[in-house]
């Protein structure tokens, strides 16, 4: 019989205690959140300190984001229940909830999409003529920069399904099931911090 | 088919040929990369280095005309005279190159992607591909940069620091307009590539040691790079939310950064409620641990450096660990002091000074240590050590005028002047890139399978040092008498006439300079094709990297991967007849390399038996211990 | 010997190239150097400390010594390949050059200071505070020296010292606990000192408490590329401002109701363009609504012109035609028009606004002095408030010791008290033309290099007073407090009118 010469000629694999792909997702996620710090740090450091002053104009959220925030819990679970599925060889019901945290990721970005409807409805655009209303410019800042974030996670998710199908998503090959959910996990609670944040530090 | 196979298997091995694009151009082998690196950072340090020798130009001679400003700048150089806005746009990008194409990405991209598996006896990388994809991000951005540089409106010119408002508003500058777009595409690009490249550098040091390789067995070298990438990562993306915030701002009108302004010829301007003073605050909380960024590769090469060519071990193995640790942990919180007399907060000001003066501590420990690591020791005079001493000497003169201007009383009166452009283009301008010549002339045989010329090394070290000094020094005397940076010129203001003279030698000296650099061009290309053929282990070093076959191998060893019995700087063991152990060698005291975790075994420590040295023998009896 | 007549030849080669490189290296700057000595005024005769011309002639010679020591070198080593003795002692060359450093650079350091120590803070400080500023410069210049010289002599001396030796072994010796105790505790003790001195320093400059109720205050306002100091007029009180207020005759955007009208007009003129002449000046409204057919009418003459005439024979016309229509095909011309129209309505709301406010009509800025000078007494106390218009700029004051940033959008201030007048300096510095000078010290664009107010101390009020009344008010107080326009809130500016 042949082997592939690519096969032949690979050198002896060593085996490491996390795999590369697992270990750089959470390294980038710490990334992702000094991003966000900045951001965050930056709205406490614009927002100012003495209220009368008010150079800062105090809006409700959209009660869509309200919406989101529940979305991203609940995709929280299904992708847990995907993950675990997975790592007991339920091939079908990894599908399902995979397809299903896809829905809710697409079902979440929508959400935002009404969120921000709303925001320009409410005259609070991205680009705005009141100085006060810098605050939405930041709202619109963090919500456009997570949902990119989203975005990501749904590619992840795509490709994962696309593998599920293919069977190549079981409890002996896990590395890409277990990146897409802790990344899946990490915008979801990312979004409900911002989220928090945003609600009690208007 | 087993024994065919596996014999044929090998014979593949052997005459195995990847494309000439998998191999050289979008190659996955670390090697192969840290070459692509070092080659776009010496190409970016060319440029860089001669921007400074024409600005320099027009420093020195601000009334004389130069035919050759008009044929290289052609309309920013018409009639022979630099154009004040491409001076700045020369200073920035001059900044800019220097600061993260030359000494983050080819300084640290280099030696980090080279080492990094080298020495930790690793295979490649965690993620071949991202470092493939963290070096093509790092071109794609050098290339943007180079381009901004022939726009209509000339490169942006608002400092290296690109401080809005004047980068924000593009009728504020002409450097404003498409310079600074693409400035700001090139830095967005280089800060991808330097965290895929930092997430990998992490990602393999804590998984990919071989065995026997614990975190305490180390070299300084990747202990070093270890810090620097977490540096990188955690400042990076700051750096990233502040150009987005300036992106914004520059492009949908936004007022993130931008308030009450009004500009001649265009009127009040709609943006308010702003703040300027924000975007110094980010900029700065990357700004001040890229110096770091910058600075501690240099310092684990010198370390690594020093230790092989004074025949000694490292001294205070775990001091020098733990005050990198300090200076990384502390670069995260004085960003302040860059930011003095922004009429910040006073209080603010002086936690800032506090925290800042407390760096010179870890950084004192690692001036003596070195010190130490020399006395007694058995110096050989490679280019590479020399490089190490004086990377050591210019982060003494450079560290101490740190001194002064992290005192926030002092800053008043010299900040931006420069005395800041002589302490920090010493500290880790001439430091990082003498750490980075160090490191080329100690890994040129590892990297090319050739030794360069060491008598050009020589001259090579003593002009640019002489040079370095001369061009860098006398800047101090310029700072204390309150001659402010980045002027054009000083002829329209006769209280500086004094200093005509002094610019004048700065410049020849940079030109000098220049000049040595030539030798180092000529040396490195002509080593890499006719250089003299490399031994396995040139300079009789103990770490892994030279247990690896010369010629390079896709997976750097063929068959197992080397164990490791002990730490990476055990020269000159008494116990030893040669002068140096390496890390892979077996031996009877330490069987099994996974139970002694222990840095340096200790064989009996013998005190010195005379000490010739004045200074040591007075401490010792001013201490009483024997 | 085949072997070595190759490497000769080999070595020859290089010999070559290397100075090809270095003569390609030198062509520019021969050059450089002839245009240099074209413009050095009166062609004079060879002067040989002329800088130029010690720079040619050392950068030859430099090269040349390198050159034929690396080839003497080369020889030696290959000789000593051949014949197995030492000859070339790169070894003790190094180790010497490590003496010559230090004493060199000893020598240059001492130069330095001779030639150039006056001009440094070693106590020749204006101001009050600036004299704590030097003292602390001088403690922390003699820590830092000693240790400076300390660890570089160490460095060097070492170098010597424990040059390679054949045969010999180093000292193993790779930790002391009580030596790093030593050198991170001394340190740590030095700086704790440092710190405590900065930090009481710098508490007692930036103190806002130490402002005197008598102290005297001066707005500094900043542009580019220029500063312009503004004194209270004879009711010792500043008048209100705001940046949308600027125009041409009204560089600080002071509250001046007549400079207001005439900006107003001014917006209104720009944005409904002038009836009686609505060919001059159609204004950006028409403008906007006209765009597609300007653009149309541009892209015509565009090609009319490149059918008939010869592009090149009007160069600037042709290029600017280009442009113009170039800009209005790409949308670009429509939506300036429309972003200029939209500014200036916002300064319009945002002058109404601002005009019903209080401060406005305190009828203060009218005798306010602005000037281009600023005229200080010594051993008062002064304050000053700074505004910036466009960028960041730095206010610099190097003789006082005082500097901060100028932010658009956020008041900065200082205070100092200067205890020299300027003809004290001046006689003290022995140059009758020296001055005081308030620089820019933050980039700011392209004239940032020429951006400096001169700062003149006097001995007495008498003398600023006598000053201050030659400088011209810029508008005369109005009759009444208040001019109130038509049409504005009329209860607020009663208010006002009432306080005031």
């Amino acid at each position: 019989m042949t082997m592939p010469a690519a096969l032949k000629t690979r050198e002896p694999k060593e085996q490491y205690k996390i795999a590369p792909a697992k270990f750089n997702i959470w390294l980038l996620m710490v990334a992702s959140c000094m991003l966000f710090a900045a951001f965050v740090s930056a709205y406490i450091v614009h927002k100012p300190d003495n209220e009368a002053k008010s150079i800062w104009t105090k809006f409700e959220l959209p009660v869509f984001f309200t919406y989101s925030a529940i979305v991203a819990a609940i995709s929280s679970i299904t992708i847990y229940l995907a993950w675990k599925a997975a790592k007991r060889d339920e091939i079908k019901i990894n599908r399902l909830f995979l397809a299903t945290s896809l829905f809710l990721g697409f079902v979440f970005c929508l959400l935002q999409y009404l969120g921000w409807k709303s925001m320009i409805d409410a005259g609070l655009p991205f680009v705005n003529a009141k100085p006060q209303d810098i605050s939405a410019s930041y709202v619109w800042v963090i919500t456009a920069i997570h949902l990119v974030h989203v975005l990501g996670g749904i590619i992840l998710l795509a490709v994962t399904l696309a593998r599920s199908f293919a069977y190549r998503v079981h409890k002996k090959s896990m590395t890409l099931m277990s990146v897409t959910h802790t990344y899946w996990h990490f915008v979801g609670l990312l979004w409900i911090y911002l989220f928090l944040f945003l609600y009690f530090a208007r | 088919m087993s024994t065919a196979a596996a014999a044929h298997a090998e014979h593949e091995e052997h005459h195995h040929h990847e494309s000439f694009i998998r191999k050289y151009v979008f190659s996955m082998d670390h090697k192969m990369i840290s070459k692509q690196f070092l080659m776009t950072g010496i190409i970016m340090g060319i440029l860089g280095m001669g921007m400074s020798l024409l600005f320099r130009l027009q420093l020195a001679w601000p009334d004389e005309q130069f035919s050759i400003l008009e044929t290289l700048l052609g309309k920013w150089g018409a009639g022979g005279k630099l154009d004040p806005n491409f001076y700045m746009g020369l200073v920035t990008i001059h900044g800019t190159i220097m600061v993260f194409y030359v000494l983050t990405a080819g300084l640290s991209g280099t030696f980090s992607n080279l080492l990094i598996p080298l020495q930790l006896g690793a295979r490649d990388m965690a993620s071949p591909f991202l470092n493939m994809l963290s070096y093509w991000f790092f071109f794609v951005s050098s290339v943007v940069l180079c381009i901004s540089m022939f726009v209509e409106t000339g490169p942006a010119s608002a400092g290296w620091t690109v401080y809005p408002p004047l980068s924000a508003l593009e009728k504020a500058m002409p450097g404003s307009g498409l310079g600074m777009t693409l400035w700001l595409v090139a830095i967005a690009l280089f800060i991808i590539s330097a965290l895929l490249g930092g997430i990998n550098y992490i990602s393999t040091v804590l998984n990919m040691r071989t065995k026997g390789m614990s975190m305490n067995r180390m070299p300084l070298t990747i202990w070093a790079f270890f810090f620097t990438a977490v540096l990188g990562l955690l400042s990076f993306p700051v750096l990233l939310g502040a150009a987005l915030f300036l992106i914004f701002d520059r492009s949908f009108g936004t007022s993130f950064y931008l308030s009450d302004i009004y500009l001649e010829g265009v009127g009040a301007l709609e943006n308010i409620g702003g703040s300027p003073v924000l975007y110094q605050h980010l900029f700065w909380f990357l700004g001040h641990p890229e110096v770091y960024i910058i600075l501690m590769p240099a310092l684990g090469i010198t370390s690594e450096v020093i230790s092989t060519n004074a025949r000694k071990p490292i001294f205070g193995y775990s001091a020098m660990v733990i005050s990198l640790m300090g200076i990384s942990f502390l670069s995260f919180i004085v960003w302040g002091h860059h930011m003095f007399v922004t009429g910040m907060n006073p209080f603010l000001g002086s936690v800032f000074m506090i925290l800042t003066l407390i760096i010179a501590v870890p950084s004192a420990v690692k001036v003596f240590n070195y010190l130490t690591t020399l006395w007694k020791g058995n110096l050989r005079f490679t280019p590479a050590m020399l490089f190490s001493i004086g990377l050591v000497s210019f982060f003494i003169s450079g560290g101490l005028t740190g001194i002064y201007l992290g005192n926030a009383a002092l800053d008043i009166q010299l900040h931006d002047s420069y005395f800041v452009v002589a302490h920090f283009h010493l500290v880790m301008g001439s430091s990082a890139i003498f750490g980075m010549f160090a490191g080329i002339y100690h890994w040129f045989p590892r990297m090319f399978g050739r030794m360069m010329n060491n008598t050009l090394g020589y001259f090579h070290f003593w002009f640019t040092f002489v040079t370095a000094y001369l061009v860098f020094f006398p800047m101090h005397f310029m700072g204390l008498a309150g001659v402010p940076r980045r002027y054009y010129q000083f002829t329209l203001m006769k209280e500086f006439d004094v200093w005509v003279d002094v610019n004048k030698l700065i410049t020849i000296a940079a030109i000098a300079a220049g000049i040595a650099q030539l030798f180092f061009l000529w040396n490195f290309f002509y080593s890499i094709f006719r250089g003299k053929k490399a031994e396995q282990n040139p300079w009789q070093s103990n770490t892994l990297e030279w247990s690896a076959p010369v010629k390079h191998h896709h997976g750097n060893w063929p068959g197992e991967l080397p164990t490791v019995y002990r730490g990476p700087h055990e020269y000159s063991r008494p116990d030893r007849e040669e002068d140096f152990f390496p890390q892979h060698i077996p031996d009877e005291s330490t069987p099994d390399p996974l139970k002694s975790g222990k840095t340096v075994p200790a064989p009996e420590q013998k005190e010195p038996e005379t000490t010739d040295s004045v200074f040591f023998s007075a401490i010792k009896r001013v201490f009483g211990w024997s | 010997m085949k072997r070595l007549i190759q490497t000769r030849l080999l070595a020859v080669n290089r010999a070559k190239k290397i100075l090809l490189m270095c003569f390609t290296m030198l062509a520019p700057i021969v050059a450089l150097a002839q245009e240099a000595t074209d413009v050095v005024k009166p062609p004079k005769e060879f002067d040989p400390l002329h800088w130029d011309w010690v720079f040619i002639a050392s950068a030859i010679l430099v090269i040349l010594i390198v050159l034929v020591l690396a080839k003497a070198f080369d020889i030696g080593a290959l000789t000593e390949k051949l014949t197995g003795k030492k000859v070339v002692g790169w070894n003790k060359i190094n180790a010497w050059l490590a003496i010559i450093t230090i004493i060199a650079s000893a020598a240059g350091f001492a130069y330095e200071m001779i030639y150039h120590g006056k001009y440094l803070l070693l106590g020749n400080s204006m101001s009050e505070h600036g004299s704590e500023i030097d003292s602390m410069f001088n403690w922390t210049f003699g820590f830092t020296f000693v240790v400076f010289v300390i660890t570089e002599f160490l460095l060097f001396w070492f170098m010597f010292k424990y040059r390679y030796r054949e045969g010999e072994k180093a000292l193993y010796f790779y930790h002391n606990n009580k030596l790093e105790l030593i050198w991170t505790i001394v340190p740590a003790v030095v700086l704790t000192f440092l710190v405590l001195r900065g930090f009481n320093t710098w508490s007692r400059i930036t103190d806002k408490d130490s402002i005197g109720k008598d102290a005297r205050e001066i707005e500094v306002f900043a542009y580019q590329f220029g500063w312009k100091a503004r004194y209270a007029g004879a009711d010792k009180e500043f008048g209100a401002h705001n940046f949308t207020l600027i125009s041409g005759t009204n560089p600080l955007g002071l509250a001046v109701n007549t400079e207001v009208e005439a900006l107003l007009a001014d917006l209104e003129l720009a944005i409904h363009g002038d009836s009686k002449d609505s060919i001059k000046n159609p204004g950006l409204i028409r403008l906007i609504r006209d765009a597609e057919d300007s653009s149309t009418i541009w892209q015509l003459q565009l090609k009319a012109y490149e059918a008939k005439q010869n592009t090149t024979a009007y160069p600037e016309v042709y290029k600017n035609l280009k442009a113009k229509a170039m800009d209005a095909a790409s949308g670009t011309y429509k939506s300036n028009l429309e972003k200029d129209l939209r500014r200036k309505k916002t300064t319009l709301d945002r002058i109404a606004q601002y005009r019903k406010s209080k401060e406005f009509f305190n009828g203060a800025a009218h005798d306010d002095k602005i000037t281009t000078e600023i005229v200080l007494v010594k051993g008062k106390q002064y304050v000053f408030n700074f505004r910036a218009r466009d960028v960041i700029h730095s206010a610099y004051l190097p003789d006082f010791r005082q500097q901060i940033n100028v932010v658009p959008g956020m008041s900065t201030k200082f205070q100092f008290v200067p205890v020299k007048t300027t003809a004290e300096a001046q006689a003290e510095k022995g140059d009758k033309d020296y001055n005081f000078y308030l620089y820019c010290n933050k980039i700011c664009g392209a004239a940032h290099y020429n951006m400096k107010i001169k700062v003149t101390v006097v001995e007495s009020d008498a003398k600023f007073n006598a000053w201050l009344v030659n400088q011209p008010s810029v508008w005369n107080p109005p009759a009444t407090p208040a001019e109130v326009p038509a049409g504005s809130d009329s209860s607020a500016i009663k208010n006002s009118v009432v306080k005031n």
